[in-house]
């Protein structure tokens, strides 16, 4: 990546607003950075000067009993968790590199862990969005309240937008009351499918357990684990679960003491790895095959599925030919099977040669043109970044 | 009303018999009239009615529309509450009625793949021998489709803790007013690139025209307890509300029914609410079986705690049904009290439900109307249903609405919850939104619709009729 030399750093949104109205005269890219947590995703092309996110911080404001918080983008994700806990409260999002991101960054690069499984994603939990588009017009969408249909829902398409669209300055999000009980459990198996069936048996009840992740490697056995939040009797009875569906194939459950640490190093996968990490989202019945395909492949050395939603990273290591066959191989295997994949992590040597985002061009990537030039007519804000343009 | 229709009458309609074929047009005058109303209260007859069978047909009547400046129209069921159906600038509507099918239950992938016209309520009946159920339940749930449900982002009781339509929907065919077919996303939790499927969920219309959508299909909850709370006061059930999630608990509905909404629901329905209460609360846990009776005793601990004067929990399923069955047909049910009624949708954070319930009481006295409530208060959502008899009340009537809206908004919340902003409320957006904001949706509308031509007059202000409100709003 290129250093880059100018830096500015906006202390609230009218600031902000300044900022790249000024940039946008003078048509200089911005690269938009919060923490630094996110710089292995999309392709980074070199910007003329980046807007650094962390002085717009702070939660702005937290009713408890609305249910609803609203807080500054560059307000790192553990002090608005460790805000939220002084109420009884939490953002259920575990991102990966929760201790150091932003909120910011987490909207924009659609940051999501396992507990999407129970909780939701990014875009099932911002109810509120301010950003900066990129002629400087300071838009909000959404509102405080957690049900709100008045205009077009933009909140969606800043998730995941990479910085592309705007630079989110502000965001409301629906917060929930913290469980009573959070415990977990883990089953292992020989074989990758009898992981994913297992898993999938769970799915299919109304346990609803915060996370059901599967871990696999070439030499080692594959793992399930589960992670269940809510009133004692419920959480015991999703581990009972866990623990009859695992008998069916040969393993039996052990119970943790709370949530398996683990959780939060396989949901960081994308970072700890060595080499290259492919990001799949499939549908949920095409993940043992897919699983199965990854395992074959030279190099492979690491499979870490979100079970309940479909989202398997696969880790890859070797020459650099073999690599970048895998990674040919897997992008293939997920828009074959009916999702979609990016490379979500490759060594500097392979920059030049692996894009983040493959050949399969994304559905409606002509009206994704054309928002771009929306809502950043000169074309400043992350230019090339995001697989919409 | 602005009519600014290319293509008019017979020449409009006798273009599209030629394009798609005598059976698929209406043209008569009898026949439109039929489609100049929905839900709401403002009507305006369509030019010309298609009914296609296929995303061909729609596709080849947006091109002609395209290439003849005329506007068209999407409808559902006609169920919506905002207006949003209604041909304000003339065209043509465009029924849904025979592209109603199930394309495919998968139940390996928890999706269903469907056609627009489909109603609500037939795919939840038609995935539960698998276990599976469709979570959005609009109250209108036996005729809504799920085309409409995409429109107006429907929500309904259960929503509180399984969300509304655009958490449910992962893949959407649509085709833009030019004719253009676009396939957006499918059935994996999320595509690369824009969500363009979120920002078209909720777009009434307005962003193009859906031809067929991919939902998520969630596991039937084990088992429900379902309780019913009646208390002296509005203030005490509203309370109780903010007291049930303060103790840390989340149900997956908390319905509030007023006095007047009772005496309506009791004499229409039957289903068992007290008569005598101020407010009644109708709550709902569910998911697995273990933990729900103590789940329930600690709403029922709390409701008593706050003053509740009957506590009942339904003991069978046939108790439940008709607990349920008299929130949904509540408002079918205010016909036992006046000739019409003109419902909003306002939300607030859920702690300001006292006080604004209070302005919509003084709304009433006010302007000399009954107000019903009947509302998603957990979620916030009111359901003020203003009650009138001759269309010679309906202005005073909308101005009540209006007002119970701008302390919604005061509160620091929004002008709708659920319903849609149509062409019922588009005028109301700047009382929400800043001028920045409406542009910023504008430019969202311009990347689908250059043209402007889908469901023109809807969400956005409209210069010739909004003046009227932006005049009362200056003074």
């Amino acid at each position: 990546m290129t250093v880059a030399t100018a830096r500015i750093q906006p202390a609230d949104a009218a600031a902000c607003a300044r900022a790249v109205a000024e940039a946008a005269g003078a048509s200089r890219t911005l690269r938009i950075r919060g923490a630094g947590t996110k710089d292995h995703i999309g392709d980074l092309l070199p910007t003329d000067a980046v807007l650094d996110t962390t002085a717009l911080a702070g939660v702005v404001a937290h009713v408890p009993a609305d249910l609803t918080v609203t807080v500054a983008a560059g307000t790192r994700f553990a002090d608005l968790r460790d805000a939220l806990a002084l109420a009884g409260q939490f953002l259920p999002l575990d991102p990966p590199y929760a201790d150091a991101a932003t909120i910011g960054g987490i909207v924009a690069a659609n940051s999501t862990g396992f507990w999407r499984a129970r909780y939701g994603g990014v875009r099932d939990l911002l109810i509120g969005t301010t950003a900066v588009l990129g002629d400087g017009t300071i838009a909000r969408s959404g509102g405080r309240v957690v049900k709100n249909v008045a205009g077009y829902d933009l909140n969606k398409l800043f998730v995941g937008s990479l910085g592309t669209l705007g630079v989110i300055v502000e965001c409301t999000f629906k917060v929930l009351p913290r469980p009573p009980v959070s415990a977990g459990a883990h089953a292992r198996f020989k074989r990758g499918a009898d992981a994913f069936a297992v898993a999938d048996a769970i799915v299919r009840t109304s346990a609803r357990p915060a996370a059901l992740a599967i871990s696999g490697g070439p030499d080692s056995a594959w793992e399930l684990l589960v992670q269940a939040d809510g009133d004692a009797a419920p959480v015991a009875r999703t581990l009972d679960l866990l623990d009859q569906a695992a008998r069916t194939h040969g393993a039996s459950a052990q119970r943790h003491d709370g949530v398996p640490a683990v959780l939060e190093t396989l949901n960081e996968v994308s970072i700890r790895a060595e080499g290259t990490v492919v990001r799949a989202a499939l549908p949920l019945a095409a993940q043992p095959a897919f699983a199965a395909a990854a395992a074959r492949l030279e190099g492979f050395t690491q499979l870490v599925a979100d079970a309940a939603s479909g989202i398997v990273r696969v880790a890859l290591r070797g020459e650099d030919a073999v690599v970048l066959g895998g990674t040919d191989a897997l992008l293939a295997a997920a828009h074959v099977c009916g999702g979609s994949a990016r490379v979500e992590r490759r060594p500097e040597s392979l920059r030049a040669r692996l894009g983040a985002w493959g050949d399969a061009e994304p559905a409606g990537r002509f009206l994704m043109h054309r928002l771009k030039e929306a809502f950043d007519p000169r074309g400043i804000l992350e230019p090339g970044r995001s697989a919409a343009g | 009303m602005t009519v600014r229709a290319g293509l008019r009458g017979a020449a409009l309609v006798s273009g599209l018999t030629d394009l798609l074929g005598e059976d698929k047009v209406l043209g008569t005058r009898e026949d439109l009239l039929i489609y100049e109303y929905d839900g709401a209260v403002d009507t305006a007859t369509p030019d010309a009615v298609v009914l296609p069978i296929d995303t061909t047909d729609v596709a080849k009547l947006s091109r002609f529309c395209h290439q003849h400046g005329v506007p068209i129209v999407p409808r559902g069921a006609g169920t919506g509450l905002s207006g949003g159906a209604i041909p304000v600038e003339g065209g043509v509507v465009v029924s849904f009625a025979r592209m109603s099918r199930i394309l495919e239950i998968d139940v390996a992938n928890l999706r269903a793949v469907v056609q627009p016209g489909l109603v609500n309520l037939h795919l939840s009946t038609a995935a539960a021998p698998h276990g599976l159920y469709f979570v959005p339940d609009p109250s209108s749930q036996k005729a809504c489709t799920i085309g409409g449900n995409v429109a107006e982002n429907s929500g309904g009781p259960h929503t509180l803790a399984y969300g509304v339509t655009t958490n449910h929907v992962t893949g959407l065919e649509i085709v833009l007013s030019d004719g253009t077919v676009v396939r957006l996303g499918g059935k994996a939790v999320e595509y690369e690139g824009y969500d363009l499927i979120g920002a078209f969920v909720g777009s009434e219309g307005t962003l193009g025209i859906v031809t067929e959508v991919t939902v998520r299909l969630t596991p039937l909850p084990e088992d429900k307890r379902t309780i019913l709370a009646a208390f002296p006061t509005m203030d005490g059930a509203s309370e109780t509300v903010s007291a049930i999630i303060a103790a840390g608990i989340v149900p997956s509905a908390i319905e509030l029914m007023d006095q007047l909404a009772t005496e309506a629901v009791e004499a229409a329905v039957g289903a068992g609410y007290p008569l005598d209460a101020g407010g009644i609360l109708l709550m709902e846990v569910d998911g697995l079986r273990d933990g729900l009776d103590d789940a329930a005793t600690r709403i029922e601990d709390i409701c008593r705690a706050n003053g509740a004067t009957t506590v009942r929990r339904a003991a069978t399923t046939l108790e439940r049904d008709r607990l349920w069955a008299g929130r949904k047909g509540a408002f079918a049910a205010m016909g036992r009290l006046a000739p019409a009624y003109y419902v909003q949708d306002g939300v607030i954070p859920r702690t300001r439900l006292p006080g604004v319930l209070r302005i919509v009481r003084e709304v009433a006295e006010r302007h000399g109307v009954r107000i019903a409530n009947v509302f998603h208060a957990g979620d916030g959502n009111l359901h003020p249903l203003i009650l009138f008899a001759n269309e010679s009340e309906l202005e005073g009537v909308k101005q009540a609405g209006l007002e119970i809206l701008e302390a919604c908004v005061a509160a620091g919340g929004s002008i709708t919850g659920e319903h849609g902003v149509g062409m019922e409320k588009n005028c109301f957006m700047p009382l929400q939104f800043s001028a920045d904001d409406i542009a910023t949706m504008g430019r969202v509308k311009a990347v689908f619709d250059p043209a402007g031509l889908a469901n023109p007059g809807k969400i956005f202000p409209t210069p010739s009729r909004c003046r009227e409100f932006q005049l009362a709003a200056r003074r």
